[in-house]
């Protein structure tokens, strides 16, 4: 199998909190033909900003872009919100010639140069359309049997569908389809499935944006599955970090395994389970009885 | 006060209207005009099934060029970007962008930010990150730093003046 590289996106919340999903993601991929390179000089995405200043958006997202094309490399991008600012900066400054020379003209400070030919992958089209089902198959050691999993895809990853979203937005099944792969028994259907985690309104709503989190577990709680699956760091600070908080707003004691696709990956693929991050996660992780090997 | 309520007082303003609907046309293809008040976008919304915005209403208030309430409304601060709307519109209007303009519109008229966007704001400023790099407690209640835990250093604005330098030229300048 030969090795493909791609400059790693980290964004802000996977590489100042969120280490499991980065711990797993740098332990499992190269398993798979995946060559991770370090660029320095990265900063946030600029999505988060969005709300108060577009061009700020434009701006930071571009930066970054621009840093990717100085190595020639694709940008895998683990996070779903980086992976849409990213995405959407390019359509808008491909479509419109005025503000492209805008943000060169400002980008021109720090030496940089946007020129739009960054490929951008997440982690689901990274496993399903680029490594394949089969290529993952085949380095199954440890198959997740039995477990009866639910996935959250948050809302980034599939929506808007023109802004070429890894996975569709009213029926995402890749997931679903990996974790197959992975040997695991999804549940591919429930009403909840499209629902937002809460996260965008931590900064100003915190308590209703729990109140969103707590709905959405309690559901999945109710159906009966081993765990939930999510690709998005965000989704997994909700989820996970703050589940015994979600619970107590709508009255529930939520005990639900939460883990990143990418830890269950490793699993799968028989990666130690030390190197996996599986310590950092607070939901009850341990009820999904995963071994580091068969 | 409640959308309802702003959409019965106050001016029509074809200048403030325009100026979002130039905004939203530079940035993307979707005009409001083509609204037929479906309210499609709301049924699905995230933010009306927990706080009131009602993302049809957003779009009625445009329409009428009601811009003024619209910016000041603090409803528009409640959506969570969960882009349903956007998604769904049978008319390809895009409520979630017209919030977008509306918060920056606030913003750029000096309305205070609300939560802890400032916060977030200083930190891209000082660090080029959301925010620093935390300590995280593990299940077992012990404390982890990314060294400890093996990752490499954080990738972060080399030159961290000419970083700043250039985000405050764009808070200055008018979007
Ligand atoms: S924005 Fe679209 S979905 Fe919402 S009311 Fe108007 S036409 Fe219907
Ligand atoms: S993006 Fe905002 S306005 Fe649109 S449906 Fe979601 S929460 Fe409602």
């Amino acid at each position: 199998m030969s090795s493909q590289r791609y400059a790693l996106f980290p964004g802000c919340l996977m590489p100042t909190e969120q280490y499991a999903y980065e711990l797993s993601l740098r332990a499992s991929l190269p398993l798979l033909g995946i060559d991770l390179v370090d660029l320095p000089g990265l900063s946030c995405c600029g999505e988060p900003m969005k709300s108060v200043n577009q061009t700020l958006t434009l701006y930071l997202s571009a930066r970054n872009l621009a840093l990717a094309e100085q190595q020639g490399l694709p940008f895998y991008v683990p996070c779903p919100q980086c992976h849409l600012s990213l995405h959407e900066t390019n359509l808008i400054l491909q479509k419109n010639p005025a503000m492209l020379e805008r943000i060169n003209e400002m980008l021109k400070a720090e030496g940089l140069h946007y020129t739009g030919t960054t490929r951008l992958v997440h982690t689901i089209d990274l496993l399903y359309d680029t490594i394949g089902l089969d290529i993952i198959k085949k380095h199954v050691t440890n198959p997740l049997t039995g477990m009866k999993l639910v996935v959250h895809y948050g809302c980034h990853a599939i929506r808007p569908k023109e802004l070429g979203r890894p996975d569709d937005s009213e029926n995402p099944q890749k997931v679903e389809a990996i974790l197959k792969t992975l040997g695991a028994e999804p549940i591919t259907h429930y009403p909840q499935k499209l629902d937002c985690c809460g996260a965008p309104l931590l900064p100003n709503k915190p308590e209703t944006a729990l109140a969103k989190t707590g709905q959405k577990l309690q559901a999945i709680q109710e159906l009966g599955a081993s765990g939930v699956v999510d690709v998005c760091p965000w989704c997994h600070k909700m989820l996970d970090s703050r589940q015994t908080k979600a619970g107590e707003t709508v009255a529930a004691k939520l005990d639900l395994p939460i883990v990143y696709l990418t830890q269950l990956l490793g699993v799968a693929l028989g990666v130690d389970k030390e190197k996996l991050g599986f310590t950092l996660n607070l939901s009850p992780v341990h009820k999904l009885g995963l071994r580091s090997q068969p | 006060m409640t959308i309802t309520d702003l959409t019965s007082m106050g001016e029509p303003q074809a200048d403030a209207r325009a100026e979002i609907n130039d905004r939203l046309k530079r940035l993307q293809d979707h005009a409001s005009d083509y609204c037929y008040q479906c309210a499609k976008c709301t049924s699905g919304c995230e933010a009306h099934k927990l706080l009131e915005l009602e993302p049809h209403k957003i779009v009625a208030l445009l329409k009428r060029g009601l811009i003024t309430e619209l910016v000041n409304s603090d409803v528009i601060w409640t959506c969570m970007t969960c882009m349903k709307c956007r998604e769904r519109c049978p008319q390809q209007v895009a409520p979630i962008e017209i919030l977008f303009a509306a918060k920056n519109l606030a913003v750029q008229s000096g309305k205070e930010l609300p939560g802890k966007y400032t916060a977030m704001l200083q930190s891209i400023l000082g660090t080029g990150l959301l925010q620093e790099v935390q300590t995280v407690t593990t299940a077992a209640n012990a404390t982890m730093t990314r060294d400890q835990l093996g990752l490499p250093p954080l990738s972060v604005p080399s030159d961290v003046a000419k970083f700043q330098a250039s985000i405050m030229a764009i808070a200055m300048q008018k979007p």
